[in-house]
């Protein structure tokens, strides 16, 4: 990883300025009647079907996590990184039941963002902003993480890898970030759903090849597991204990399954997945698109197997050590190993573009909750569909910028920690949303204080958990009783629990709730026309 | 989740329904049932094929409650009966 491999960054180059002329171009796909609603810039004018949103949900929620972090992760401990296999297997079950009341509701609303959802149904402005924020708060690390995913990619092609001067280092991720600003501030959604066919084709091509090539130069899958269970069964002198195991180990059973089962969970809350349900033309687009996303789940395992290929290759693991043990680094380096430069030069395009297409989504659906849900509701509640789109826009901007300065400011482990707290964060608003979607039991300030409850414990049982050797936010994991579990769901346990307890006193005292503006037939709702205008929006 | 099934369907669906997606869910969250080397398929250990394999049975328990849903629809669950949604 000394000198750039100018056939490899020379692809890399050509695919990035394809990406940025469809990106650009994505202005007049599908235009709108009246491009200044948020409707049209922050959802793609709601009108996508079944063939381009699974393109647009596929390249939302695959993202460098995917590409990056989850082999990383294998290549490190082994079995128990492949709870995001089981996540994204139980993740579509789960979305079939609630996505399209969800979607229904949204329609009959107008509303854009989920924080919406929570204000309408609890009538408290409050939980809309608590959702709003724990949005904001949740996606900012997570776009941050689509940096570090392509930043490993700049670092193992070396480029900028030998210069001292932090600007001229990081100028790459700059330009590539200034134009996706660009693109994403112009067209709104329409931009990554179309450069999302781009990235989908590149990860497939990728996928397959790797697959079906790299066990053959490695000799056989035999070999490869043979590999990694040796690695994984010697002691790590840090801990004292082996690195990792092949098969999950039943002390390791619990925090396997509840790190499955709370990412689920939490996923469809992050406001990205949301934007990428409420994009969707009709209710049935999201049934069926549970139905066929697991092809996508398919090439998530299939490339946390790399990080087993990467433990067999020598060569790899020598650049890991060189990087300063950054596991990483495990997939590109991989690429650069086991490919002809050419086709590493795909591979890389898969990651850098894999990771600009959430971090555009990303950025658009925080910037609809600051519009929506703080601009709108506190600021400017006359504000016009033209004075929303404007400041979302803007907002696209800020989100970007911030996002940058925390890639580059903070060391990676660091932000892959904070996208750890973003997961806990973004869990806490589940009972608002996905419970509130079939009862409005719940009273709105127990709601409120029940999310406050799991944040606050969430966050010092994160800050308290050591590992990777670092005193705080070392994993996601905490012993509760005994065994190892998820500390989202542990949150979640205590936020409901306080949710349950509060409301049942509330309702006793006559405390006031909120009023519902939500109907019965809401939840079902599928309108064949094109979406309410905000002005016009129906139904409140 | 206890209210995974919709409304205006005949209980068969709906139970039927909510079987198929207890089920879809059930099968990697139940660490135990996999936690296994043996039986291997080729070269690969049981907990790696057994979650690959899971994810086309997923997808065709999804696609059949999509059907079995779509298949009896009843008046009430039509579109154009939501309050205010049209224009």
């Amino acid at each position: 990883m000394s000198h750039v491999n100018a056939v490899a960054f020379t692809i890399l180059v050509v695919s990035f300025l394809a990406v940025t002329l469809i990106g650009f171009a994505a202005a007049r796909w599908r235009p709108a009647e009246d491009p200044m609603q948020l409707n049209e810039w922050g959802l793609g004018g709601r009108g996508f079907g079944t063939f381009v949103s699974w393109f647009l949900l596929g390249g939302d929620l695959y993202t460098a996590y995917t590409f990056i972090a989850v082999p990383a992760l294998v290549y490190a401990v082994g079995a128990a990184g492949f709870y995001a296999l089981s996540y994204t297997i139980v993740v579509w079950p789960i979305v079939f039941v609630f996505a399209p009341r969800l979607w229904s509701a949204a329609r009959a609303h107008g509303y854009v963002t989920l924080a919406e959802f929570a204000r309408g149904r609890h009538g408290s402005q409050g939980l809309g902003l608590a959702v709003a924020l724990t949005g904001i708060l949740a996606t900012m690390p997570y776009i941050a993480l689509q940096l570090v995913g392509i930043e490993s990619v700049l670092t193992v092609m070396g480029i900028g890898a030998r210069t001292g001067n932090a600007f001229v280092r990081d100028l790459p991720l700059i330009i590539a970030f200034i134009i996706l600003a660009a693109y994403t501030y112009l067209a709104g959604l329409r931009a990554p759903a179309l450069i999302a066919f781009v990235k989908d084709t590149l990860i497939y091509v990728t996928v397959i090849v790797a697959i079906i090539y790299i066990p053959t130069r490695l000799g056989g899958w035999g070999h490869i597991f043979g590999a990694a269970s040796a690695h994984l069964k010697t002691v790590n002198p840090t801990t004292g204990k082996p690195y990792g195991s092949l098969v999950v180990t039943p002390s390791g059973e619990w925090a396997y399954a509840t790190l499955a089962l709370g990412s689920a969970l939490a996923l469809f809350m992050y406001p990205h997945a949301a934007t990428g349900v409420f994009a969707a033309r009709r209710r049935d687009v999201i049934r069926r698109n549970a139905a066929l996303m697991p092809a996508y789940s398919l090439v998530l395992g299939l490339i946390a197997l790399f990080g087993y290929m990467a433990r067999a290759t020598p060569a790899v693991n020598a650049g890991v050590q060189a990087g300063g043990g950054n596991s990483q680094l495990s997939v590109p380096l991989l690429f650069e190993h086991m490919f002809p430069s050419w086709f590493a030069g795909i591979g890389y395009s898969a990651i850098v573009i894999g990771a600009l297409v959430p971090a555009a989504i990303m950025s658009i659906a925080a910037a609809n909750l600051f519009t929506r849900s703080i601009y709108t509701e506190f600021f400017n509640p006359t504000a016009t569909p033209a004075q929303e789109t404007r400041v979302a826009r803007l907002a696209s901007l800020i989100m970007k910028v911030g996002a940058l300065a925390f890639a580059l400011q903070l060391n990676k482990t660091f932000s892959i920690n904070l996208q750890l707290l973003g997961g806990i964060w973004i869990l806490q608003t589940f009972p608002a949303i996905v419970i509130s979607l079939y009862k409005t039991w719940f009273h709105r300030f127990a709601l409120i204080t029940g999310w406050a409850s799991g944040m606050v414990y969430g966050t010092i049982q994160a800050y308290r958990t050591p590992g990777g050797g670092q005193a705080h936010f070392g994993a996601s994991t905490a012993p509760v009783f005994g065994h190892l579990t998820y500390i989202a769901i542990t949150a979640l346990v205590v936020n409901l629990v306080v949710a349950v307890v509060l409301t049942l006193i509330f309702h006793a005292i006559r405390l006031p709730n909120g009023y519902d503006v939500t109907r019965p037939a809401h939840y079902s709702a599928d309108p064949v026309d094109g979406p309410a205008a905000r002005a016009g929006a129906p139904g409140a | 989740m206890a209210q995974s099934a919709p409304r205006g369907r005949s209980p068969v669906t709906r139970v039927s329904v909510t079987i198929l997606l207890v089920v879809a869910i059930g099968g990697t969250l139940w660490v135990p049932i996999y936690a296994r080397s043996m039986p291997k398929l080729g070269d690969f250990p049981f907990f790696y094929w057994y979650q690959l394999i899971w994810l086309p049975v997923v997808a065709i328990l999804c696609w059949l409650c999509y059907v079995l849903l779509k298949a009896k629809p009843t008046p009430d669950a039509r579109p154009r009966h939501g309050r205010g949604v049209r224009k």
